[in-house]
């Protein structure tokens, strides 16, 4: 941990830190210890189970849980493993190779699948998934030749490590333990790095992640592909301990809906709670199927469904959301930081320098259907400038910005912008402008709900860096200049409105563009804040950052802006210095109406 | 010829059998917003019903749908009160997915635990025997069940058009919040949307019960045909879902002769997926643009 004393409540959260380690590390030494001290089959049995399912539910919560895409139909990727692993054994080949050639094409097939289907959300994903996942159970009963359709595929009795088949269950659990430990560094590895924050950010909200440069769809596949190696690989192994693959029992909805089943219960997106899941239930399905027999059928699935129900109603954050808020019972005391407001800026009084263009904006033209939402607009903007976007609602102005960030395409006209390079781009999406130094904020705020205020800023300042700890630095320093201080740790939910919008524009800050796109940041603070924001927007401008500012505050367009661009109904009807701009006639009849244009 | 007649036949009348499994699930997801996993045993629960009342009481199958669509009415109508009701703010829509994956688990094992892995027929009363349309023959049942698809049709449109209930529904189906202003019980409109949604595959279970041997995994296949047709139809689209029934069903039908029977599921699944994909909007649903809004 890279906890520094800048926090005096950090002891205790390391402390709970380390409590939570020693837990866990007790849990995966009994998942080892007890069947080797019983010495049972069945309780071997048991545990190799669990070790597998362990490892599955955590391969899956990469993706449905880090990633938030809610994949049902997982045991596309176990199957491949179990058929290439088999397959590849009756042609004599070992299935430690097996694993790897069954994970290649597991990756492929879960690029292939999931590409497509990114585009879908909540539900249609996941029956996207379910549909691709019959049709592969379809395909494997089909493909007899290969897969030995409905009949199965038995592997050869050959004993020994080479073969992953054993007389004594103990190198099995060996290997289904070795597996799941593996699933969970993995899956550790990814959430505690920037790409588990920016498969966060990016399930959390979409848009604000693009805006920060995350490649959205890149993350997202990365873990589609990992996620899917590891499962194909617990597959080869599982099909090995089970000696005996069919297509219905591997292509199945049944296990599918299961391994996403433990994810939740132990608590879903979190490192250990798929392995709190699968410790906890495996058992019931393994005694009533061992223990119980034939008598008890559909008990354990009941049960199963039941328990399911229970938790989506009464701790939908899993078992691990339940021990979270055990944990911090007790809120930490505040006052590690007096300031609530953003902090005094001392501003030089020396005339701001503006520099030469950075931005053009070329002939903007954008229609939504019928309405012609953007007309012809064009206009320059210069190194250190600040340049006020004003007008009625609905004049185009958050349009103008969704051009300018690469949300938008325009229908025709362009946005170029000065790279570092000294070179002119036309950037085409939210990433490439993001990377040429564009940082925008939303009208509407974007906060990652589900990461503490720190962590969202992190998110903004891996643009820059990349390791976590110069990342969380980094963030630190920004929410101190921005008052947020003394919030690092809280949910981003529970911030008020004004420190929302503050939350937007340190996360925006913290990518340190050159160009700097804020939508509104002042509605809804309070006068004192208005003033420090100004203050704020101007010591930024001297380190040489060029700002268009949307803002209905006029108090603030006045004292920032060196250029105001007025837009009324997608056009611009106005622009100059702001003096000049709020005495133009054109300028009162869009705000107040043709009766005031007099007065 | 003679054959293609025959197929074609045989896809309408499958389609009117999905027909009347998908109406309900499309009210529910186009309304209510909440994918039902859970549709395909609520069909199962009405067939165990429709089995048990015929078998026991001795009558037609299809009186039965005198009981069995009240009951289906309350399982639904107690499902949205006290599993989807408290998950309608859920931060996470796949909480709600996951609920009703978990009643649907719950079900089909309970279905399990009472009646065992066993199928059941239901006595068939003569709807088994084969009836002689031009050079085509069908089973009496499936016209039947054609028939009352179209009639469910018809009749669950003429009341989401006519009766002010139905004008409720549809707009808390497009603003839930603008229909609560309105004065519209909004948890009122959804608790009786999926009390109908339920009580539509009631009624289409009195049906498909003496057709189909009954068992604690019926409901899993007709589902996931089911889904597909909604997509295919567009969220909560009635007409939608009935036509869309007829193509999936006369898409079955013709690739399980042309293609090969076990091949059948993955020319559906094979559309749904281009469907999703390329037009997730269904062919006769209409695409509400919202690039206007902040993105």
């Amino acid at each position: 941990m890279t906890d520094t004393t800048l926090n005096s409540a950090a002891p205790t959260r390391i402390g709970r830190h380390r409590l939570g380690l020693i837990a866990l590390a007790l849990v995966l030494a009994a998942l080892f210890a007890i069947p080797v001290a019983i010495g049972d089959e069945f309780v071997y049995h048991i545990f190799i189970t669990i070790c597998i399912f362990a490892a599955l539910s955590t391969a899956w919560n990469i993706v449905g849980g880090y990633a938030g895409q809610l994949s049902l139909g997982h045991a596309i990727f176990y199957g491949i493993g179990a058929y290439a692993g088999v397959i590849l054994v009756n042609m004599g080949i070992s299935p430690w190779i097996g694993m790897f050639a069954g994970a290649t094409v597991a990756v492929v097939a879960a690029v292939v699948v999931s590409y497509p289907c990114f585009r879908l959300h909540g539900p249609f994903f996941a029956l996207a998934t379910i549909a691709f996942l019959e049709v592969f159970r379809v395909l494997a009963l089909h493909f007899r030749e290969l897969t030995g359709g409905a009949t199965g595929l038995m592997i050869p009795l050959k004993i020994g490590w080479e073969w992953m088949v054993f007389r004594e269950r103990l190198p099995a659990l060996i290997i289904a333990f070795g597996m799941l430990l593996v699933c969970l560094g993995v899956a550790w590895a990814i959430r505690s790095r920037r790409l588990g924050f920016h498969l966060v950010a990016t399930r959390e909200r979409e848009s604000a992640a693009r805006a920060a440069g995350v490649d959205t769809v890149k993350v997202r596949l990365i873990a589609v592909a990992v996620s899917a190696a590891l499962s194909a690989m617990v597959g080869t192994f599982h099909a090995m301990y089970l000696t005996f693959i069919e297509p219905a029992s591997m292509f199945s909805l049944q296990l599918s809906i299961q391994i996403a089943m433990f994810a939740l219960i132990g608590g879903i997106g979190t490192v250990w709670g798929p392995l709190l899941g699968a410790v906890l239930l495996v058992p019931i399905t393994e005694f009533a199927r061992g223990a119980l027999g034939a008598e008890a059928i559909g008990l354990h699935g009941f049960v199963y469904g039941v328990v399911l129900m229970l938790v989506v109603l009464f701790m939908p954050n899993g078992i691990m959301g339940v021990l979270a808020r055990f944990a911090s019972g007790r809120k930490e005391a505040a006052g590690d930081e007096p300031d609530t407001h953003i902090a005094a800026v001392t501003r030089s009084d020396a005339a701001p320098r503006i520099g030469d263009p950075v931005l053009r904006v070329e002939g903007l033209q954008k229609h939504f259907g019928g309405l012609h939402v953007t007309n012809d607009v064009s206009f320059t903007l210069r190194e250190g400038e600040i340049l006020g976007l004003i007008g009625p609602n609905g004049a185009g102005k958050t349009t103008v910005f969704n051009m300018l960030s690469g949300f938008l395409k325009p229908d025709r006209g362009s946005v170029t912008l000065l790279g570092t390079d000294g070179a002119w781009h036309e950037p085409g999406n939210p990433g490439d402008f993001a990377a040429l130094g564009v940082g925008r904020t939303f009208q509407i705020v974007q906060p990652f709900a589900a990461m503490t205020v720190e962590e969202n800023i992190m998110v903004g300042a891996f643009h820059r860096y990349h390791t976590v700890s110069d990342a969380r630095e980094a963030a630190r320093e920004t929410a101190h200049r921005m008052g947020l201080g003394r919030y690092l740790h809280d949910e981003a939910n529970s911030l008020t409105v004004g420190g929302l919008k503050r939350l937007e524009v340190a996360r925006v800050m913290a990518m340190k563009p050159r160009i700097l796109l804020l939508d509104e940041v002042m509605a809804g603070i309070n006068r004192t804040d208005v003033k420090r924001a100004v203050d704020l927007m101007l010591s930024i401008r001297e380190t040489g950052v060029s700002i268009i500012a949307i803002e209905h505050v006029m108090q603030a367009v006045m004292a920032l802006s060196d250029w105001v661009i007025v837009l009324s109904s997608g056009e611009i009807i106005a622009q100059g210095n702001p003096q000049e701009v709020v005495r133009d006639p054109h300028v009162i009849e869009a705000y107040l109406g043709k009766e005031f244009a007099g007065a | 010829m003679q054959t293609f007649l025959q197929i074609i036949a045989n896809g309408l009348m499958l389609g009117g059998l999905f027909a009347i499994v998908a109406v309900g699930l499309t009210l529910i997801f186009g309304i209510v917003k909440v994918v039902n996993f859970a549709h395909g045993e609520f069909l199962m629960v009405g067939m165990y019903l429709t089995y048990l009342l015929t078998s026991g009481l001795g009558v037609h199958p299809y009186a039965t749908a005198v009981a069995v669509i009240p009951i289906l009415f309350v399982l639904g109508a107690v499902t949205q009160r006290l599993l989807i009701q408290p998950l309608m703010h859920a931060r996470d829509e796949h909480i709600q997915i996951f609920a009703t994956v978990g009643l649907s688990t719950a079900l089909i094992n309970l279905a399990l635990l009472i009646f065992g892995a066993d199928i059941a027929n239901t006595p068939n009363y003569g709807v088994r025997s084969q009836i002689q349309i031009g050079s085509v023959r069908i089973l009496e049942g499936q016209l039947w069940i054609f028939l009352a698809a179209i009639l469910l049709v018809i009749g669950l449109q003429l009341f989401l058009a006519r009766t002010n209930t139905g004008r409720a529904i549809r707009a808390t189906a497009q603003n839930r919040a603008a229909a609560r202003l309105m004065g519209i019980n909004d948890r009122f409109i959804y608790v009786l949307t999926f009390g109908i949604g339920a009580a539509c595959v009631g009624f289409g279970s009195a049906l498909i019960a003496p057709l189909y041997p009954t068992s604690p995994t019926i409901g899993t296949y007709f589902v996931l045909i089911a889904f597909v047709i909604v997509v295919l139809g567009g969220l909560g689209s009635i007409p939608g879902a009935f036509f869309g029934a007829l193509i999936i069903g006369l898409v079955d039908a013709l690739s399980g002769f042309y293609i090969g029977s076990d091949l059948r599921e993955a020319v559906v699944f094979g559309i749904f997926l281009v469907i999703l994909i390329l037009k997730p909007s269904g062919l006769f649903g209409t695409r509400v643009s919202q690039a206007h809004v902040s993105p």
